[in-house]
C-alpha cells in the first residue's frame, strides 16, 4: 500500500492521470496531426521514391541522418543524466528524473525511424542481419543501439515500478478497468517488502551504471560510422567524445525545455524549481565549455594541417555556411555560458531561452558535420548535374522531421497521462526536511 | 519567495548580452570584406628580380634558366606565366636565343646548342635574361658572361679496384677544346630531394683528374648509378654539369613490404573485433539478464507472499 507521502503525493497528480484537459486535447490533437502530416510524406516517398528529398548520388545523407544523430544524441543525455543523478544520489535529481528517464526512451525510439527513412529499399532490410559483417560500423550501430533500447527499457521499466505499484494500489484515483489491470499486470505484484526494495535498487543501480557506459559506447559507435570514413571533415579520432560532449549538451537544453513546458502545463512550480533550472544549466555550461574546446580543437588542427579538402570544408563553411556555423559553435557554445555565468541573468525564462537556442544550435552543428562534407569529397562523381553537387532538403523531409518533433512531444505528453511525470515513490522517499532541501 | 526568480521578463542586461552575441560576427563579417576591397583597389606596380644563370652541360648545350619574383616583405613570391626573352652576344652582334614563359616556380629555360654561340675574343659569352614587364609589374633583367665548358665524367678500373674520371675542356674563341686545369670538381649522385656529394676531384694539367669508387653507394636494382660532376659559381665557366652511368653500385633490391591486410574487406572479421566485441555484448547483455531475474525474483516474491497471506 502506498504510504502517506505518495497517497498526497498521487492525490496532486491524479488529475494529469485521470483527466485530460481541452487544452490538453487540442495541444494532442495539433501534435497528431503534424504526426499524420509526416505520414502523408513517408507516404509520399514510398510512392514517388527518394528522389522526392533533396538526397542524390553526391549528397546521400541530408536532415535525417541529422534528425538521428540529434534524437539519438538527445536520447543519450537523457540516460546520462539520469544514471549519473542516480548513481551519485543527488536528492534535487528526484523532480526531474522522470523527465530525464522519459527524454531517453521516447527520443530512442524516434531516432532509429530516420536511419530507415535513409534507406532506399526498405524490403531489403533484412539483408542487414542476414549478409551484415562484424567489420562494418553500420552492423556495429545497429548491435548498439537495439542492445541501448533494451538497455534503457529496462531501466525506465525498474524506475516505474514502485510508481506503477503506488498507483495500482491507490484506490482513489478514477481510471478504466483496463488500465488498473494494466497497472496490476505491470507492477509485478510489488508491494514494497524488504526483499523487493533490495533486490529493485540492486538492478536499477545496475542499470543505472550500465545506461551511462551503453550511452557512451552507442554515441562512439554512431561518431565512428563518421570517423572510421575517409572524407573530409570527418575522419577525426576526437569525434567520439566529441559526438558524447555534444550529445550530453544538446540533451540538457531539451531537459530544460521539457522542464519549462510541464512546468507550464501542469504547474509544477512547486515541484521543479529554480534550482533545478540552474543546476542543469551549470551542466549545459560546463559542456558549452568543452563542445567549444572540441570544437576548436577539430577545426585548429584540420586547418592548421592545411591538407586541400579539409581547407575547401572549411572555406566552405566560412563562406556559404557562414551564418550556421556562427550559430553552431559561436552563439550556441557562448549564450548558455553567459546566460548560466552570469547570476544576474540565471532566471528560468533566460536558461529556457538560451537552452531553445542551444538545442538549434546543436542540430545545425550535426547538419554542418554531415552535409557540407558531402558536397565536398575527395572523389567527386565526374559529369554530375550541377543540381546533385549540393543538399536542397524538401518538404517531405522537413514534414518528416516536424512529425519526428511533433511525435516526441506527443509521446511525452501521452506518457505523462499514464504515470506521473515527478516520481512520486522517490519523493516520498525523502523525510519533509530533505523535500525541503530538494526544492530549495 | 522561491518563485520570485521563476518568470522574470528578460532583463537589459540579457538583451544586452543577446545583441553582442548576434551583432560581434555581422559586424566582423563586412568590416572584413570591406577592407579586403579597399586593398584590392590601390594596385601600384611591384618591383621585379630575375636571377638568372647558364649551365655547360655534357651534351654540348647550354641550359639558360632565369626566375622571376617579386618580394612582399621578407618573402619571396614566384611570378607564373611571365615572358622571359633570352638574348646571347660575343662581340657587337647580338643573337635571340629563344623565349620562354615562367611556370608555377617562377622558372623559365631555354636550351641551346654551344656550337652555336656567340663568343669575344677571350672566348666568353655574354648571357642577358629579360623581363619587359606589365601594368601591374616593373621590367627587369639580369646579365653575365661566362666562358663555354666541358666536364665529361667516365670509369675505369685499375689492379681491381675502380675509379670515376673526369676531364674538364674550355672552348676558346674558334671553338677549340683546351683542357681545365688546377680545378677542384664536386662530385654527385642523384638522392631524393638534393643531389648527395660523394667527393672531389683535382683537375691536373691534362684538364683530368680520378678518385676511387665508393663502394657503398647504391644504384637501382641493376646496380646502376649516376655520378654527376659540377663546377659551381666559377668566375669564367659559371656553372658547368657533367654525368655519366656505370654498373657498380650496390645493386637495390625493392623488397615489397609487408601491407596492412585490409581485414575488413575479408570475409571472416578480424579476431580481435569478433573478442571485444563478445565480451562487451557479454557484459552488457549479462546485467540485462542479471536485472530481468532481479524483476522475476520480485514477482516470485509476491506470489510466495500472496500465498502466505491467504493461508
Amino acid at each position: 500500500m502506498p504510504n502517506e507521502r505518495e497517497i498526497t503525493l498521487l492525490k496532486e497528480f491524479a488529475p494529469q492521470i485521470e483527466h485530460t484537459t481541452f487544452i490538453q486535447a487540442i495541444w494532442m490533437f495539433f501534435l497528431a496531426a503534424i504526426v499524420a502530416l509526416g505520414f502523408y510524406a513517408l507516404y509520399v516517398q514510398i510512392a514517388y521514391g527518394h528522389i522526392v528529398t533533396g538526397m542524390r548520388d553526391n549528397v546521400v545523407w541530408g536532415i535525417y541522418i541529422v534528425n538521428f544523430i540529434f534524437f539519438m544524441g538527445v536520447s543519450y543525455a537523457g540516460a546520462l543524466i539520469s544514471g549519473t543523478l542516480h548513481l551519485f544520489r543527488a536528492e534535487w535529481r528526484k523532480p526531474i528524473n522522470r523527465i530525464a528517464e522519459f527524454i531517453t526512451i521516447i527520443a530512442l525510439l524516434i531516432g532509429p525511424c530516420y536511419i530507415l527513412l535513409c534507406i532506399g529499399r526498405l524490403d531489403r532490410l533484412y539483408y542487414l542481419v542476414i549478409f551484415g559483417r562484424i567489420q562494418s560500423p553500420i552492423t556495429w550501430d545497429v548491435i548498439a543501439i537495439s542492445t541501448d533500447i533494451f538497455g534503457c527499457l529496462i531501466f525506465l521499466y525498474l524506475a516505474l515500478l514502485r510508481d506503477i505499484a503506488a498507483i495500482r494500489d491507490f484506490q482513489a484515483i478514477r481510471i478504466p478497468k483496463w488500465k488498473r489491470k494494466l497497472y496490476t499486470w505491470l507492477a509485478l505484484g510489488y508491494t514494497g517488502t524488504t526483499e523487493q526494495r533490495e533486490r529493485l535498487h540492486k538492478a536499477t543501480d545496475i542499470m543505472a551504471a550500465m545506461v551511462i557506459a551503453i550511452a557512451v559506447i552507442v554515441y562512439s559507435v554512431l561518431a565512428w560510422i563518421f570517423s572510421v570514413t575517409l572524407q573530409p571533415g570527418w575522419h577525426s579520432t576526437i569525434f567520439g567524445p566529441y559526438f558524447v560532449i555534444a550529445a550530453v549538451f544538446s540533451g540538457c537544453g531539451v531537459m530544460i525545455v521539457v522542464m519549462w513546458l510541464f512546468r507550464k502545463l501542469y504547474h509544477l512550480e512547486k515541484y521543479i524549481t529554480r534550482k533545478h533550472f540552474v543546476n542543469v544549466g551549470v551542466l549545459m555550461l560546463i559542456l558549452a565549455a568543452l563542445f567549444g574546446y572540441f570544437t576548436f580543437s577539430d577545426y585548429l588542427t584540420k586547418w592548421y594541417g592545411s591538407e586541400r579538402n579539409d581547407e575547401l570544408l572549411i572555406n566552405l563553411l566560412f563562406d556559404e555556411y557562414y551564418w550556421l556555423f556562427i550559430l553552431s559553435n559561436y552563439v550556441g557554445v557562448l549564450l548558455p555560458m553567459v546566460v548560466v555565468g552570469i547570476k544576474k541573468l540565471r532566471t528560468i525564462n533566460n536558461i529556457t531561452i538560451s537552452a531553445v537556442i542551444v538545442i538549434l544550435a546543436l542540430w545545425v552543428n550535426r547538419y554542418l558535420i554531415v552535409v557540407p562534407t558531402l558536397e565536398s569529397p575527395y572523389l567527386p562523381i565526374q559529369d554530375s548535374r550541377p543540381d546533385w553537387l549540393f543538399y536542397n532538403s524538401t518538404w517531405v523531409e522537413w514534414a518528416l522531421t516536424a512529425a519526428g518533433v511533433a511525435f516526441f512531444a506527443l509521446a511525452f505528453t501521452i506518457g505523462s497521462k499514464f504515470i506521473p511525470i515527478i516520481n512520486v515513490s522517490e519523493m516520498a522517499d525523502s523525510s519533509e526536511l530533505e523535500e525541503e532541501e530538494i526544492l530549495i | 519567495m522561491l518563485n520570485q526568480h521563476i518568470s522574470r521578463p528578460m532583463n537589459k542586461f540579457t538583451l544586452a548580452a543577446l545583441f553582442w552575441l548576434i551583432s560581434v560576427p555581422m559586424i566582423i563579417s563586412p568590416a572584413l570584406s570591406a577592407q579586403e576591397e579597399t586593398e584590392t583597389e590601390k594596385v601600384e606596380p611591384l618591383d621585379t628580380y630575375l636571377s638568372f644563370l647558364a649551365t655547360y652541360t655534357s651534351n654540348d648545350t647550354v641550359v639558360l634558366t632565369a626566375n622571376l619574383y617579386i618580394r612582399n616583405g621578407r618573402v619571396r613570391v614566384d611570378l607564373q606565366n611571365a615572358p622571359i626573352s633570352f638574348t646571347l652576344s660575343g662581340n657587337d652582334e647580338q643573337m635571340k636565343a629563344g623565349e620562354a614563359f615562367t611556370d608555377s616556380t617562377g622558372k623559365a629555360q631555354v636550351m641551346i646548342p654551344t656550337s652555336s654561340l656567340p663568343r669575344n675574343k677571350e672566348g666568353m659569352v655574354t648571357y642577358m635574361a629579360d623581363f619587359t614587364g606589365t601594368d601591374n609589374y616593373v621590367s627587369s633583367s639580369e646579365t653575365f658572361m661566362s666562358k663555354p665548358a666541358r666536364l665529361e665524367v667516365s670509369f675505369y678500373e685499375e689492379d681491381s679496384v675502380k675509379f670515376i674520371r673526369v676531364t674538364g675542356f674550355q672552348f676558346s674563341s674558334d671553338g677549340e677544346a683546351e683542357p681545365i686545369s688546377d680545378e677542384t670538381i664536386l662530385l654527385f649522385v642523384p638522392s631524393l630531394f638534393r643531389p648527395m656529394p660523394i667527393g672531389e676531384v683535382w683537375l691536373e694539367q691534362d684538364g683530368s683528374g680520378s678518385m676511387e669508387f665508393p663502394l657503398t653507394l647504391v644504384g637501382d636494382s641493376l646496380g646502376n648509378l649516376t655520378v654527376i660532376a659540377q663546377i659551381d659559381e666559377h668566375d669564367s665557366f659559371g656553372y658547368v654539369k657533367g654525368e655519366a652511368t656505370c654498373g657498380w653500385a650496390i645493386p637495390k633490391h625493392l623488397q615489397s613490404q609487408d601491407k596492412p591486410t585490409r581485414q575488413l574487406w575479408t570475409p571472416v572479421a578480424p579476431i580481435w573485433m569478433m573478442i571485444t566485441l563478445i565480451i562487451l555484448l557479454a557484459g552488457v547483455w549479462g546485467h540485462y539478464i542479471y536485472a530481468v531475474v532481479e524483476l522475476v525474483k520480485i514477482k516470485k516474491s509476491a506470489k510466495k507472499e500472496a500465498v502466505q497471506e491467504k493461508d
